[in-house]
């Protein structure tokens, strides 16, 4: 759910960054009925705080599973109906084809992550190896070759429709069980590397424990940090309004960026 | 252009899709997380929920007995309603209303200042025995 709203919020950037502002409010109205969603069941509209040492500090009751079973298909409708604007539309597509080319090699060799480098021809993600339970679900990563900005934002959005599609499965496979296991002691003086796919792409935690309350060391790279170097190879030869659309088309978040 | 029309149309012909802030304001969710409060009858200054606090908006000071919140800093993440060993704070799905300056909340255990007063009284007896 975290993908989907991350995505819709991305479509609107980008709509507002060659100044079309009409879309940008309508994929920000649909985020809003998300975000909408992650409140009524975490509590939290953006940052849910249910992830704890052992499990999760909420459990979806009957009557929320079936409304956010209700609510997925009608905004995923929603959500199809922009989603040919952007493909077809061709304002759309006069601002972003050939605009910022990363070819395959370059994605690779810039050590880029998520759907930067899914949108230049590498199938990679960090979903297949079915971490958590990704395995259960019929997950498939999405896949575009032209490395252009719009090859981006047609990776993002049939990733936005494609994890609609996950959330329900997963809401109608949902197991029954306890939540949470009690996790007792301090962290052992040991190492411990975890890689998730966060909407963004990788996103990569290192802990180290030394036995005592706190951890010696704790370190946690963002996908920004992998995709920024990707913009001096794009941005070089763009006309100055390209650049926004440049820029945007890796989903920076300076701030998460810098830790 | 013409692929956005179906949905322009469609928006002349609904509702507004916002709110007059103010004046219309939607019912927050049972579940959601709209901020903490403290019971000053059930705290005992322990300062569990200022240790765990990852925005540092609550500091204890038991010797003077005072509990301060920063409202403003707390990022709601139940953290300390979970932590307290006496149930002191409490969960309160509604939000807060908006601000135009920084509010500082002070508490006071009133067990902590109970047993104070106890104790005290007892000090001040027992010289008064033994004179």
């Amino acid at each position: 759910m975290s993908r989907a709203h991350s995505h819709l919020l991305w479509l609107g950037l980008l709509a507002d960054a060659f100044g079309f502002e009409s879309m940008f409010l309508q994929f920000w109205r649909i985020r809003e009925r998300v975000l909408d969603l992650i409140e009524m069941t975490a509590g939290h509209r953006v940052i849910p705080s249910v992830n704890i040492v052992g499990g999760v500090r909420r459990d979806i009751n009957a009557e929320q599973k079936k409304m956010v079973l209700d609510a997925l298909p009608v905004i995923r409708k929603e959500c199809e109906d922009l989603i040919k604007v952007v493909v077809n539309d061709y304002t759309v597509k006069s601002r972003t084809t050939g605009v910022g080319v990363l070819t395959k090699e370059q994605a690779f060799l810039l050590g880029c992550v998520g759907p930067v480098l899914r949108a230049s021809g590498v199938r990679e993600d960090v979903r297949l190896t079915k971490y958590d339970a990704y395995g259960d679900l019929s997950f498939e990563p999405v896949v575009e070759t032209a490395g252009d900005c719009y090859a981006r934002a047609l990776v993002r959005a049939r990733e936005l429709l494609h994890s609609i599609d996950l959330q329900i499965e997963a809401l109608s496979k949902l197991p029954e069980g306890e939540i949470a296991i009690k996790v007792r002691g301090n962290p052992p003086a040991n190492e411990a590397i975890m890689r998730t796919e966060a909407p963004r792409g990788e996103l990569f935690y290192y802990a180290k424990g030394n036995g005592t309350r706190n951890l010696e060391r704790m370190k946690i790279r963002t996908p920004t940090f992998n995709n920024l170097p990707s913009l001096l190879v794009m941005l070089p030869g763009n006309q100055l309004p390209d650049v926004p659309v440049i820029v945007l088309s890796i989903d920076p978040c300076i701030c998460c960026m810098e830790r | 252009m013409p692929f956005m029309l179906p949905t322009i149309l469609k928006n002349l012909f609904t509702g507004y899709a916002t709110r007059l802030y103010p004046v219309q304001v939607r019912e927050p969710f049972e579940n959601a997380r709209g901020h903490i409060t403290f019971n000053e009858d059930k705290c005992i200054m322990c300062g569990a929920c200022a240790q765990r606090c990852p925005s540092v908006a609550i500091t204890v000071e038991k010797k003077k007995n005072i509990l301060t919140f920063y409202p403003l800093r707390c990022l709601v993440c139940e953290v300390c309603v979970h932590v307290c060993p006496s149930d002191a704070i409490d969960l309160i799905y509604k939000w807060r209303s908006p601000l135009d300056h920084k509010p500082i909340e002070l508490y006071k255990s009133v067990r902590l200042e109970h047993i104070r007063e106890s104790t005290e009284e007892a000090k001040q007896e027992v010289p008064e025995e033994r004179d």
